[in-house]
């Protein structure tokens, strides 16, 4: 039955050309935006001012100039990539118990045989797979860009894949099952996306901080950070269930 | 076994009362009319019937699965329950055969395609399948959420103000789809405040209000009114009549003989006859009365 409920979703989300629109936009700008200033920056900025760039967050390239600046911005923009799939896991899935709400289908679903956990993991799956597809490609093509300027391959480094390939299931899980839990207690789909859109706060917070180079995000953090996000996973998905209750979700 | 029986279903939110002491049951192949005035817990009473909520007191059967206090119907009942809701609720992109095929799965219903097909065809909609949902016209939406009611071949069916916010033509198209179960011989749970609707379709009608107000037989077509222009004695057309009432100028009979019969042994009597019609059953004078009785207490 869950495979229904992925099928479903995932068809609702081909024909809606504006939700796709929305959530192509920040991947692509995330990807070309740093890209773009960075090509530019190697060729129109001052060596020394380059020098010093690298020099304020400690990193060495032996590569060349080219190389040390796209390094930079190769480690600081990692936390960004973590960021995608929080926020278009939350973008679908605040949609998805909600959404069914306002639209009036969620009694007509309730009353059939299919059980909770079905309905609650069918949602979860089906808002996870486009986000991390399209994080991924986000990431090929980031990587791509930064070696095509770099002129030697940088990326993936073993950050960049064990972020992508382990840690963003697990934060585009967090920012689904964040959302199914806040949209299955607020009426309003907009309200619970906003609420649970709030979740990618911390981690903009360190991408800040990092940009800033007050703090470096080494392998140790990513690795306690995987650990984390999944334990609240679980958590996550057990209140999920609990708080899918097929009346209560009727009578707010 | 009937196929439902509700002893005693009392369901609250909040603390206050939506509905209490509904019984009744419903026989297999029977349609029974759930009137009640908005709010009167019609909805509620139905959803408990549906497996969707648990009552707070008395118990249910549904199709054989037992609903009782704190334990809805679980998946085994859903499965033999088919529910028509107040709105259609599907999904706006999907087409309408997209739409029925989700529901059709999601209920296990066996060959889902070829079953979506000849319902499709059964409510006039085999051409506007490949439409989207948001596309068709209202009377069609709500003949997809019939279909969608009897897409696993369900023991009973639950309608949820199934004309409501119709205009007249699809409220006649979907009376006429209902019509059509009815003399199918399905069991049909028909809640509704339009009590032509129950009347035309049902065999028996439980009045709710908050609580179950009273069970009224149906009778449809079995009685003649007479309106006499003026006074008269109608003892020599007894023998035409199984029962005779005389009301000031209206004559109600039951015919023993056919119509024009009794119209012409009435003339030859001396009668002076301004009308003859077909008697309604006087449930709008029956519910009005009963609605009334159960404000007062």
């Amino acid at each position: 039955m869950i495979g229904v409920v992925i099928r479903k979703e995932l068809l609702e989300v081909r024909r809606s050309p504006i939700l796709l629109l929305s959530m192509a936009s920040l991947p692509a700008t995330v990807v070309a935006v740093p890209i773009a200033l960075l090509a530019w920056l190697v060729r129109a900025a001052p060596e020394q001012a380059l020098l010093f760039v690298q020099d304020v967050y400690g990193v060495r390239e032996s590569a060349g100039v080219a190389a040390g600046i796209a390094s930079v911005l190769a480690r600081n923009w990692l936390p960004m990539f973590l960021v995608l799939p929080i926020f278009l896991a939350v973008l679908l899935a605040a949609q998805s118990i909600g959404g069914e709400r306002e639209r009036r289908t969620l009694e007509p679903l309730l009353a059939t045989p299919v059980s909770t956990l079905s309905i609650v993991a069918g949602h979860m799956l089906a808002a996870m797979v486009p986000a991390l597809a399209i994080t991924w490609i986000a990431a090929a093509l980031f990587c791509l860009g930064i070696d095509a300027v770099a002129g030697h391959m940088l990326l993936p480094d073993s950050a960049w894949l064990f972020g992508t390939l382990a840690l963003s299931p697990l934060l585009a899980l967090f920012g689904n099952a964040t959302a199914v839990v806040v949209s299955s207690r607020v009426l309003d789909p907009r309200a619970a996306q906003n609420l649970a859109a709030t979740t990618v706060l911390p981690l903009l917070a360190l991408l800040v901080f990092q940009l800033a180079g007050r703090i470096a995000l080494g392998p140790r953090f990513y690795f306690a950070l995987a650990a984390g996000v999944a334990a609240a996973d679980v958590a996550l998905i057990a209140i999920a269930v609990r708080l899918f209750d097929r009346e209560k979700l009727l009578t707010r | 076994m009937a196929a439902i029986e509700a002893d005693a279903l009392a369901k609250s939110f909040g603390g206050r009362p939506a509905c209490r002491e509904i019984s009744f049951t419903v026989e297999r192949g029977e349609v029974f009319g759930l009137l009640g005035p908005n709010g009167a817990g019609k909805t509620t009473t139905l959803r408990m019937l549906a497996g969707l909520y648990a009552p707070d007191a008395g118990a249910a059967r549904v199709a054989g699965y037992p609903i009782t206090p704190g334990r809805p119907g679980g998946p085994e009942l859903r499965a033999r329950v088919g529910l028509l809701t107040e709105s259609p609720g599907f999904y706006d992109r999907l087409t309408a055969r997209e739409n029925l095929m989700y529901f059709a799965r999601l209920q296990k219903a066996r060959e889902p395609a070829r079953r979506c097909g000849a319902l499709l065809d059964r409510f006039a909609l085999r051409e506007h399948a490949d439409r989207p949902f948001a596309e068709l016209s209202r009377g069609m939406k709500q003949k997809l959420a019939i279909a969608r009611a009897l897409v696993h071949d369900p023991d009973v069916i639950l309608l949820d103000e199934p004309t409501v916010g119709l205009d007249p033509e699809a409220t006649r198209e979907v009376r006429n789809v209902v019509a059509q179960l009815a003399a199918d011989h399905a069991t049909i749970v028909l809640c509704t405040h339009h009590l032509e609707e129950v009347e035309r379709l049902c065999s028996r009608a439980a009045f709710i209000a908050g609580r179950l107000v009273a069970i009224h037989e149906i009778r449809r077509g079995s009685l003649l009114r007479i309106e006499l222009a003026a006074p008269f004695a109608p003892d020599g057309v007894r023998a035409l009549c199984h029962s005779l009432r005389l009301s000031g100028s209206t004559l109600l009979i039951e015919p023993r003989a056919e119509v024009p019969e009794i119209v012409a042994a009435l003339v030859r009597a001396g009668a002076r006859i301004a009308e003859v019609a077909p008697h309604r059953d006087p449930l709008e004078d029956a519910w009005l009365q009963l609605l009334a009785e159960a404000r007062e207490r």
